[in-house]
């Protein structure tokens, strides 16, 4: 079990001490290896607040996070004697809003940024910067450019690049899509989807995109108001009570199969959950 | 970070939130120069029992004057260290002579380093500082060591140990002040009294509404500004950045890919903000209407007319006593 959150309970103190409770009780685990996690919710759910925890930025109130065998609670960082820093090289967090954090003067450097922080050499950090801008989909012409001339979705990518070159054990997303364009949101989910089969890592990808969850996803995280309310199978998630209860959009793949299905009053034996899956199952039948 | 109280609004009612702007702002110019005209460690301490009293009847929790208070704790011990050393008027109080010698010079250094280490355990950090000067001085006043090559002075006088509590008080009184107007006036209620009661500078050519503006806006991006630190110093330690270790090389480069972002930030928030005014036909220097138009009230005239009698007070208390 790489993180286990243990009745995690999260409170963002604010100037009018009135706390605002951001996570409440929340129980759940996480393998090493071999996942593959989408965590939707409403905005201000608590999502990126979650996320943050699995990397020990944030520590819980209440409660304790066990990260590859540190644990994390409300006294780790007062007391000092725990580093915190070696965990966030083995669990990559990518933040949602990257400006926050390009400050070298070249796409490049700022790459190599995370990986020289942790003791990479700099030729073997300048290799990786070289390997990953173009996994995210930019060519080397990037790396010599200053990340403040970028757009939102380049700089999004550049930000992406920069954990990825960390090489994290678990990689964490928090809206890793938002603001690209369909081609580049497809394009990268893939990459995301390679480094978890490739490479046999624990992906997680936080989204409000439910054909990304309902395609890629072998496990859904759902969060309301601070709360976990839904762990487990996305193909389940999915059900018409659920979508009731928790305002879900259906996905797209989803919709169009059981149109379909009340259409032709066909019942799919396993309902395909991409187009490419629905394709083939639709290529049997024409036949 | 998140402590930081000077210009923060903080919501809550009582007769400090209900005065009009101008009157609040007045008053603390009023009372500010009060303080400055008081020149004996007796009124100091009456003045702070009428901040006290003000404090209390406006329901603000001395917590947090501390809280804003806190960040200059730092100049407040200097300034206080400062006078006791320097200031050798009036009645010695007390006086000690010091040793150097190399086994006492160790021993204060050891006690130094001491200090240096454990005071992260620690949690009254300051009773600690303290509590480790004394004991320095302790061991360099000891006679017990051999080989003292030179001697020193360490004496305290009458005036050094006033004077320091003095301008200690003064600076207290200060910044409470300070933070009270601003944590019961609304910026934008602030920016508006500004601009009246600097209207007058029309005269002199001086566009009192834009420097009321900017006043008001430097105050409301305070808040923001630290919040923004925040998720900027989250997103670089998710890249390795220990902000808490390191050594003077890394300090630097952990507080270049602090700022670096920041700047950024800020320009864009402050282009960001100007399109915005634009959008909203803001055109400086013309004249605007006001939704909230402020009132004057019998309170108003009343405090005020009690701050003017402070500061009377004072002065006769200056030239009379
Ligand atoms: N620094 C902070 N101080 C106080 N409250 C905060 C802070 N950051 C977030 N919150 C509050 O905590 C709640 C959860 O925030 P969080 O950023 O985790 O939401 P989210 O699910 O990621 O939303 P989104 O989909 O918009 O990214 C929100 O209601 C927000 O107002
Ligand atoms: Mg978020």
């Amino acid at each position: 079990m790489a993180i286990k959150f243990e009745r995690v309970s999260f409170q963002y103190t604010s100037m009018d001490n009135k706390g605002y409770l951001a996570l409440a009780d929340i129980n759940l685990s996480i393998n090493k290896t071999g996942e593959f996690i989408t965590l939707i919710g409403e905005t201000g759910s608590g999502k990126s607040t979650l996320a943050q925890h699995m990397n020990a930025l944030l520590q819980p109130t209440e409660g304790r996070v066990h990260i590859f065998g540190i644990t994390v609670d409300d006294k780790t960082k007062k007391q000092r004697k725990i580093k915190l820093n070696p965990i966030r090289k083995q669990v990559g967090l990518v933040f949602q809003f990257p400006e926050y954090q390009l400050f070298e003067e070249t796409v490049e450097k700022d790459i190599m940024f995370g990986p020289k922080n942790f003791g990479v050499s700099t030729e073997e950090a300048a290799k990786r910067a070289e390997k990953m801008i173009e996994v995210v989909g930019l060519d080397a012409s990037y790396l010599k450019r200053s990340p403040f001339n970028l757009s939102g979705g380049e700089k999004k990518r550049v930000s992406i690049a920069g954990i990825l070159a960390m090489e994290p054990e678990i990689l964490i997303l928090d809206e890793p899509t938002s603001g690209l364009d369909p081609i580049g949101r497809n394009a990268l989910l893939d990459v995301f989807y390679n480094i978890h089969t490739e490479l046999d890592k624990t992906v997680i990808i936080i989204t409000h995109d439910m054909n990304t969850v309902y395609e890629y996803a072998k496990r859904v995280m759902v969060m309301r108001e601070g709360v976990l309310v839904y762990d487990g199978d996305p193909v389940a998630l999915f059900s018409k009570s659920n979508i009731d209860r928790w305002n879900l959009d259906v996905p797209d793949i989803l919709g169009l199969t059981r149109d379909l299905e009340a259409k032709f009053d066909y019942k799919f034996t396993e309902p395909p959950r991409s187009r490419k899956a629905l394709f083939k199952a639709l290529e049997g039948m024409l036949k | 970070m998140k402590n930081i109280v000077i210009g923060r609004y903080i919501p809550g009612n009582s007769f400090l939130y209900s005065l009009d702007p101008r009157t609040k702002i007045l008053a603390l110019l009023i009372l500010m120069i009060g303080v400055f005209v008081i020149d004996h460690i007796m009124h100091m301490v009456y003045a702070i029992a009428i901040i006290f009293l003000v404090l209390l009847l406006g329901k603000i929790s001395i917590k947090r004057i501390y809280l804003g208070l806190r960040p200059l704790l730092f100049l407040l011990i200097f300034t206080f260290t400062f006078q006791i050393i320097f200031n050798r008027h009036g009645e010695l109080l007390f006086e000690e002579t010091l040793y150097y010698s190399p086994v006492s010079i160790a021993l204060a250094a050891a006690i130094g380093i001491f200090w240096f280490f454990t005071k992260r355990f620690i949690k009254f950090r300051l009773l600690y500082f303290l509590m480790t000067l004394l004991a320095i001085g302790t061991v360099l006043s000891l006679t017990l060591f051999p080989g003292t090559f030179a001697t020193g002075r360490f004496a305290v006088y009458e005036e050094g140990l006033f004077m320091a509590l003095f301008i200690m008080l003064r600076l207290i009184i200060i910044v409470t002040l300070s933070t009270m107007l601003t944590m019961t006036t609304k910026p934008t209620d602030l920016n508006l009294g500004l601009e009246q009661i600097l209207a007058p500078l029309k005269i002199l050519r001086i566009n009192a509404e834009e420097i009321a503006m900017i006043i008001s806006i430097s105050l409301r991006y305070i808040p923001t500004l630290l919040d923004e630190a925040n998720k900027i110093m989250l997103a670089q330690a998710s890249r390795g950045v220990d902000f808490e270790e390191g050594k003077m090389k890394e300090k630097v480069v952990q507080i270049v890919s602090l700022l670096v972002p920041m700047f950024i930030i800020s320009f864009k928030r402050s282009d960001d903000l100007a399109n915005a005014m634009e959008a909203r036909s803001f055109a400086p220097g013309r004249p605007r209407t006001r939704l909230h138009v402020l009132t004057w009230k019998r309170l108003d005239s009343c405090v005020l007319a009690l701050s003017f009698l402070l500061l009377v007070t004072a002065i006769l208390s200056r030239v009379l006593l």
